[in-house]
């Protein structure tokens, strides 16, 4: 077991880890933050996309001791006072949620992405999204509402 | 009269759990005091088996071991009851279910997994659909690997072929497939009372409490299936995986207990897209006007039937592809292997079937020096087709509505022919 | 995992205190993105880990003279966004950007790419074509060797296990030099190489004078193609002499790969390849 001090959705947190803990099991287990999902465990899906000190990664190729002093954004995170983020919001309008189960990691994607590049053309939006799969097919709904998404944020 | 649902743009009702982050999906369910279940699988694709647990149940921190012996009724499937809960005598398949160890967290049940003895003696097995179908195969199930024949006969075959100008014949493959919902399977059961309650993702909750109830030999009321949020199926959640191994868990410990797949756990736990072989003969006159085909399609259902008799009889309905022929024979075949098995997935059967006629048109036209449209337009079903089931279309086929639209797209000029 | 210590180091010295106390018990983990399914899979099972994904000395790009040097915990995405590596060496730019997906270019890093050893690694064939040297250090100092000879096999390396890999440097191209990176992979994203291949170019009075080529995929680790880089040394290299040259590569893959289940595609496919890769790297030379 091992202390560690990490920040997680503005939250400051001291947390016992096993050495072997991967990120993603410190935000699920640990925290019980169980909108990170797990989807293959190897960084091929992408369904366990976080933020980390501003970008993305799998959290299931990061060892939890590895995240020590550092700032982590889960989908948990990204409401604000009770108002969906613009990205959020657009998810629903454009329908682009089915299953679900890859839409935090996809909403995640799309926050990287749109804080770096606030105007994406299409085919950057693809690239932004390309380590996160969808087997619902809906990759078009997708770009639709991270397109949306670009526009909520300008108004905002 | 106003309409309130179509025309509308509304809302997913999970849409805003999902975004955010609160939808529940099994995995994301723990309950108080619960214990981890791990599945231990067969490693061979065809043998007899024991199985010695005594090493994983005298560990300390393993709860209990479940194998066949703790099973009341140990069967279960969709249209066959051949699967069993945890093989008794025989494994059938790589994957198949020989037991499950309930323990107090996950690195206890996976090291009691490997405390387990399976002697395997190896029987001959069989991969090969057509070659499962000999009468001196080795036997899967009874005395014959063929689940299922379905017979599809309509006009004269002989004198079709005979009167066309040109027929060609091929033999089309098709690969297992699997779903790769993007959540791989999970739950948790727990009691309420008396009654059992299994929290999964699954197609078919009504049904899992009825194989549920069968296999635990308690009433049907006695069982409860809760659906959470389900991260895609795709059919690959139509058949039971875990769901009778945490009911019995849960019956027999008292406790709750809950089991999450891995992503090459659940890759061989469920089933898969039937590979199948399709043998086309198929006949036009010069006109590219069809007069007969003929198929002959094997499904390979694997170690276990599923939906094999409902998804073969799919491929041999829709073999003909959307087009009126007066001559039609089709021979379309479920056999067993020692394979994944074949369940539902997307199309149920009739997906495999277009990769052959499709390619069979295209040679047709071919041969015969037609255009590849011209030729599927001359043979379109429309309204007041007869299908060769017998069917007759009476509205709505919009089949050459369709192909136009792509021939138009594809800036393809039609070259009619007796259109 | 029986992972019994867990290190964040502050700085390379305690790192190499770490290599030097744990020696084979103990394990370097920067971006993680190969190593972690490694220690799923019981691949490997060391008893520590040395994490030096943030460490600040061993990350960054500069000019160090005539040379190019790059941190080991540099990571792909960080190599596609700096001035230097996208002005001087487009090419390895462009491999950075061919590999894995946004979230494994976040954290997979150069030092990793290159410790991992794996044939198919995509750094590889441009490092080998920019004739790379990556630098050692232990307790007792550093030392500086030629990439090409560190790699022995398929996730083997030649690196002690007190010994750190700091950086990678080599020359920049100059006037008169050519550089380029091409990969087959069978979709856009998240793709293992077919074939990687690097090429390095230097053409002088119309001639060729000197070349190298780095393929990745086509061997049991990356490798430096001598046979058919002395084929065109001296040569002008007109379009005949590149599909002679693609030939004699194609001949090359045929028996090195003749029992593979691969080996008949990447025979053909080393022919589009290979052109494609010199006919870039010519296009890239500045006069």
């Amino acid at each position: 077991m091992k202390e560690i001090k990490l920040k997680v959705n503005h939250k400051d947190y001291h947390v016992a880890i096993e050495e072997d803990m991967r990120l993603l099991d410190l935000l699920r287990n640990r925290l019980n933050l169980t909108g990170t999902k797990e989807g293959c465990g190897e960084g091929e899906c992408g369904a366990c996309t976080v933020i980390m000190d501003g970008i993305t990664v799998n959290s299931c190729m990061v060892m939890a001791f590895q995240a020590e002093n550092r700032e982590i954004f889960t989908i948990e995170g990204l409401e604000k006072g009770g108002r969906l983020d613009p990205i959020q919001q657009a998810f629903l309008d454009e329908g682009a949620v089915q299953c679900g189960f890859c839409t935090p990691g996809m909403v995640l994607s799309a926050k990287a992405l749109l804080d770096k590049n606030p105007k994406p053309t299409r085919e950057e939006i693809r690239e932004g999204i390309s380590g996160n799969l969808c087997r619902c097919t809906g990759y078009n709904k997708i770009v639709d509402a991270i397109e949306k998404a670009s526009e909520y944020r300008k108004e905002e | 009269m106003k309409l309130h649902v179509v025309g509308q743009n509304n809302m997913r009702v999970d849409a805003a759990a999902k975004v955010t982050g609160k939808a529940l999906y099994p995995e994301d369910v723990s309950l108080e005091g619960m214990f981890i279940g791990k599945t231990l699988r067969s490693h061979k694709p065809h043998a007899c088996i024991t199985i010695d647990t005594s090493r994983a149940e005298a560990m300390e921190g393993v709860v209990k071991v479940l194998t066949y012996k703790d099973v009341p009724h140990n069967h279960y499937g969709v249209l066959m009851k051949d699967h069993e809960v945890f093989c008794s005598e025989k494994v059938r398949r790589i994957g198949d279910p020989i037991a499950f160890v309930v323990a107090v967290d996950e690195e206890v049940a996976s090291k009691a997994l490997a405390k387990i003895k399976v002697e395997y003696r190896e029987l001959k097995a069989v991969f090969d659909p057509e070659v499962a179908m000999h009468q001196d195969a080795p036997k899967l199930h009874g005395e014959s690997n063929i689940v299922y024949h379905y017979k599809l006969r309509q006009g004269d075959i002989e004198k079709g072929l005979e009167e066309s100008a040109v027929v060609v014949e091929n033999t089309y493959v098709t690969p297992m497939v699997d779903h790769v919902f993007l959540q791989p399977e999970a739950g948790v059961a727990h009691m309420e009372k008396d009654t059992i309650v299994v929290t999964t993702a699954t197609q078919y909750p009504h049904f899992d409490q009825l194989e549920i109830a069968e296999a635990l030999e308690v009433e049907k009321e006695k069982v409860k299936v809760i659906n959470a949020a389900v991260g895609g199926a795709f059919g690959g959640r139509e058949d039971i995986t875990l769901q009778i191994h945490l009911a019995l868990a849960t019956k027999l410990t008292g406790k709750p207990v809950k089991a999450v797949y891995s992503r090459e756990e659940s890759f061989i736990a469920h089933a898969k897209r039937h590979a199948m072989v399709m043998t086309y003969k198929t006949g036009a006159d010069e006109e590219g006007k069809l007069k007969a085909m003929e198929a002959r399609i094997i499904g390979d259902t694997g170690a276990y039937a599923s939906w094999a008799i409902n998804i073969m009889r799919k491929a041999g309905v829709h073999a003909t592809g959307p087009y009126e022929i007066p001559n039609v024979k089709v021979d379309s075949y479920a056999v067993y292997t020692n394979n994944p098995f074949g369940g539902a997935m997307r199309g149920f059967g009739a997906t495999q079937p277009p990769i052959a006629h499709e390619q069979q048109m295209d040679m047709l036209a071919e041969a015969l020096n037609i255009d590849p449209i011209s030729i599927r337009l001359t043979n379109a079903f429309k309204i007041g087709s007869k299908t060769a089931t017998g069917q007759i279309l009476k509205d709505s086929v919009p089949l050459r509505q369709c192909i136009e639209a792509v021939a138009e797209k594809l800036g393809f000029s039609v070259v009619s022919r007796g259109v | 995992m029986a992972l019994r210590e867990v290190y964040k180091p502050k700085d390379i010295t305690e790192v190499l205190q770490l290599l030097d106390k744990y020696k084979d018990k103990g394990k370097i983990i920067a971006g993680g993105t190969d190593l972690i399914i490694d220690l799923k899979e019981r691949a490997i099972d060391p008893e520590v880990l040395i994490d030096i994904a943030t460490l600040e000395e061993l990350k960054g790009i500069a000019f160090k003279g005539s040379y190019i040097e790059i941190g080991a915990a540099t990571t792909f995405a960080e190599m596609m966004d700096h001035v230097i590596t996208k002005e001087k060496t487009p090419a390895l730019v462009k491999a950075a950007r061919s590999i894995g997906s946004p979230q494994i270019r976040n954290t997979a890093t150069i030092g990793g790419n290159i410790c991992n050893a794996s044939p198919a690694a995509d750094m590889l064939p441009v490092l080998l074509a920019l004739d790379a040297s990556i630098i050692l250090k232990d307790l007792e100092g550093e030392k500086t060797i030629l990439l090409e000879q560190v790699l022995k096999g398929k996730g083997k390396i030649d690196i002690e296990r007190n010994q750190l890999l700091s950086y990678v440097k080599f020359k920049a191209p100059v006037d008169g030099e050519g550089l380029s990176f091409e990969k087959l992979g069978f979709r856009k994203a998240l793709a293992i190489a077919k074939i990687a291949l690097g090429v390095f170019v230097e053409v002088e009075n119309n001639k060729c004078k000197e070349i190298r080529i780095g393929s990745g995929a086509i061997h049991n680790r990356a490798i430096r193609e001598s046979k058919i880089e002395d084929y065109f040394r001296g040569k002008i290299l007109s379009d005949a002499v590149i599909e002679e040259g693609s030939e004699l590569f194609q001949e090359e893959v045929r028996e090195r790969l003749i029992n593979r289940s691969s080996g008949e595609f990447k025979r053909e496919a080393i022919k589009g390849i290979f052109t494609t890769a010199m006919k870039t790297a010519l296009s890239t030379i500045k006069s």
